[in-house]
């Protein structure tokens, strides 16, 4: 009887061990993600530059921030940065969502071959230099189209759209069909209202795209006053380029700029993560 | 089975969809003619190559981009393309016709034509064929061959499948034939009138961002500084192969560098999502994957910010400091910055950033393993570790195979994660392809646009080879390709 009771304990207590070490593990992990950021964030608002971690700014300053909302040189880059997404995240979705539901009409001449003439395209790549020099013949370089544009005709995402869009019972098209309504007016009253997740989950990945956006920014254009945020930040840390005056600590300012770079998804992205993961999942589903 | 365009399910035996009138490929009949595709581009390609060459000097050397009436080369591309669109639309008969223009071309330019050579900018002087050959130097270069082989493969391809063609009978089951089907395609296109215009937008940006620089491909042919493109034959090539050891370098680097993180991502995505899955409080669950997709969200500049500023080399570096402070090591250590250590740094950031994000489509696939398969594992008295080597793994195998597959794909793509992280000091170890592309061209004062082009070619040329391999793969693994 004793000895019964004694392996029913140690069976219970092997059990539990897993999940202890488990969580302690994910503790780990999660701290390995966030101190590193948190170091950031600390001497974003620390006036002198920190030395070894602190879990809090020895001594508390807004100075960092304060830099980037006065400074041209670090405003007009965020500018830039917010101007492109916006416009971006737009251009890009009003592509996908053309292309993706001209690709689902399965009955139409020559969809075959706009279809094949997409996936070409994610085969077999012009290339760096062919691509700058036709924005040299387009007279794009160092205007902001030369960044939106290219990324806004984006292949992958269009694929991902009709995926979204072929998940739209084909009942709803019929009975719309029947009752009058033009392909136009099925598109605006049908398709689009029922992927409003589609459209969230799309345009979450082409604002990150363009918020994210470097190498773009770097080929095609070489002026100052249009670099984006991400060219502006690379440049103050790591070729220490920080436009300053001697009142700050120039390391406070660049921790107060990645912090700025990471913070509109930062802040977006826990409410949405759904449309985001929905996006991954539809993709890799599909393609 | 399911119909290959719509994906609707077919009715057993249908020859032709239902739904969107595909033809249905069976093992028998090819329909898609590959060998005349095979040949067609074969023959495309050979439109670049020199069609005469000088065998003492590699630059002198003319192809079609250098006779006397350049616009003969577009027409030329332009009527390969259509031949090779109507044999992927199944009209292989029509296809026959353009093939033999482009013959017709080519004989016209290499007989009849003049070839130009370029002496200085908008001047140049013309020869002829006849008396070019007269010349011991030249001969004929590889171009003509390779053509006149491409047309040749694509003619008997055509042909092999017109016979086909003939023999196949369709055995069209009527009740399968929708109405459509059978409309005129006139009157389809005008009813699919608004599509078009809706498509338009679409079509233009494809063929301006994409078709147009696929196009200047033809550039890594030609000397192009400040005079403009001239033909150089298989100069930047030769170059290229035998000549440049960085370029190797990147080669290698580019393969070394991708492939390591994606095994190292791959297999630390499969980890943490196991261990996630055993979690069994559900708002801790939520939060820890809420942390750890973070990073993705965050761009490579500031993720090498990020870690910059914690691997610093001066004492505010976090790393060091503590490292220092426990006397672990004697000198602070340059992470970013020595050969020793930086792709250790990047693979170390590369897993910290993506590894969260991966775990997404692993852990949709365990979570619909069925809880029974768990319970009466444990009846039958499995294990913990039983239970992931007999249920787990192998449901997972699947994903793991087609996460691996979609990354390969796109190895040779590696450029802004290691473009902002590297320096000069590292280049032995970090230069990958595109970023050498990108130094020779943007960093240096007298850059040639032909021989960037060239590495750019042969980068897409290997990308094109991954990722057809990559999708005959997913299409044996998982009946899906790709693309």
């Amino acid at each position: 009887m004793s000895d019964n009771t004694v392996v029913v304990a140690k069976k219970k207590k092997k059990i539990k061990i897993f999940p202890i070490v488990n969580a302690v593990l994910f503790i780990l992990i999660s701290l390995a993600i966030m101190l590193p950021i948190w170091k950031v964030i600390v001497d974003s608002f620390d006036a002198r530059s920190a030395y070894s971690f602190k879990w809090l700014p020895s001594q508390f300053t807004w100075s960092g921030y304060n830099a980037i909302i006065s400074r041209s040189a670090l405003y007009k880059p965020f500018y830039i940065s917010c101007i492109t997404t916006v416009i971006g995240t737009f251009v890009g979705l009003l592509l996908v969502t053309l292309g993706g539901y001209v690709l689902i009409q399965w009955e139409m001449p020559g969809r075959n071959f706009f279809a094949y003439m997409l996936l070409f395209t994610m085969i077999f790549d012009g290339g760096m230099i062919p691509k700058y020099l036709v924005m040299k013949n387009l007279n794009l370089i160092n205007t902001i189209w030369a960044v939106i544009l290219p990324m806004a005709i984006n292949v992958y995402n269009l694929v991902l759209m009709r995926n979204f869009f072929e998940g739209i019972p084909e009942s709803l098209f019929e009975a719309a069909q029947i009752d009058g309504c033009s392909p136009m007016g099925i598109f605006f009253k049908i398709v689009l209202p029922l992927s409003k997740a589609a459209l969230a989950s799309i345009g979450l990945m082409f604002a990150v795209q363009f918020w994210n956006d470097y190498t773009n920014f770097k080929i095609y254009i070489n002026k100052n006053d249009l670099w984006n945020f991400q060219i502006r930040l690379r440049a103050m840390v790591m070729e220490s380029d920080v436009p300053n005056d001697d009142a700050v600590d120039p390391n406070t300012i660049s921790s107060a700029a990645v912090i700025v770079a990471i913070l509109p998804f930062a802040i977006i992205y826990p409410f949405c993560q759904k449309y985001f993961v929905q996006g991954v999942n539809v993709g890799a589903v599909k393609e | 089975m399911q119909c290959k365009s719509c994906n609707t399910e077919l009715p057993k035996g249908a020859k032709v969809c239902p739904k969107c009138g595909e033809l249905i490929d069976d093992k028998h009949s090819g329909n898609l003619k590959v060998i005349a595709v095979i040949g067609l581009v074969i023959a495309l390609v050979g439109g670049l190559l020199p069609f005469v060459q000088n065998t003492d000097e590699i630059t002198d050397a003319y192809s079609f981009m250098s006779i006397d009436m350049p616009v003969l080369w577009y027409i030329q591309i332009v009527v390969i393309v259509a031949a090779i669109l109507l044999l992927v639309a199944r009209r292989d008969m029509l296809s026959i016709i353009p093939t033999a223009i482009s013959a017709i071309i080519f004989i016209v330019a290499f007989v009849a034509m003049d070839f130009r050579l370029y002496s200085s900018r908008n001047a140049f002087k013309t020869f002829k064929l006849t008396d070019l050959l007269s010349k011991p130097e030249y001969t004929i270069g590889a171009g003509t061959y390779v053509f006149i082989l491409g047309i040749i493969i694509a003619i008997v391809g055509c042909f092999i499948d017109i016979m086909k063609y003939f023999k196949k009978d369709l055995g069209v089951d009527k009740r399968f034939l929708t109405n459509s089907i059978n409309q005129s395609i006139w009157k389809k296109m005008y009813y699919y009138r608004g599509f078009y215009l809706m498509f338009l937008p679409v079509l233009i940006m494809v063929l301006l961002f994409n078709y147009w620089p696929m196009l200047g491909c033809r550039y890594a042919f030609t000397k192009y500084v400040i005079k403009g493109p001239y033909y150089a034959g298989l100069y930047h090539f030769n170059q290229m192969f035998t000549n440049d050891i960085y370029f190797w370098q990147a080669f290698k680097n580019t393969l070394i560098l991708s492939i390591i993180k994606l095994i190292l991502n791959t297999g630390a995505a499969v980890i943490i999502s196991l261990l996630l899955n055993e979690i069994v409080s559900l708002g801790f669950k939520k939060t820890v994957q809420t942390i750890v997709y973070l990073p993705h969200f965050m761009s490579w500049v500031v993720v090498a910010s990020v870690f910059k500023m914690i691997l610093d080399p001066n004492p505010t570096g976090v790393v060091n400091s503590i490292l220092l402070n426990w006397h672990i090591i004697d000198e602070p250590i340059f992470f970013l910055g020595s050969e020793q250590y930086w792709r250790g740094t990047f693979y170390v950031m590369n897993v910290w950033k993506d590894t969260g994000w991966g775990t997404i489509l692993f852990l949709a696939t365990l979570s619909g393993i069925s809880p029974d398969l768990y319970e009466a594992a444990q009846i039958d008295g499995a294990n913990r570790w039983k239970r992931l080597i007999y249920i787990t793994l192998p449901a997972l195998a699947n994903t793991i195979i087609t996460v691996f597959i979609l990354n390969l794909a796109k190895v040779m793509n590696l450029f802004e994660s290691v473009f902002v992280t590297m320096n000069n000091a590292v280049l032995n170890v970090a230069q990958v392809l595109q970023t050498y592309i990108y130094n020779k061209t943007f960093s240096s004062g007298n850059s040639d646009y032909g021989y960037s082009t060239a590495v750019g070619l042969f980068k897409s040329f290997v990308g094109m080879i991954l990722v057809l391999g990559c999708n005959y793969a997913s299409k044996k693994v998982r009946g899906r390709g790709i693309v």
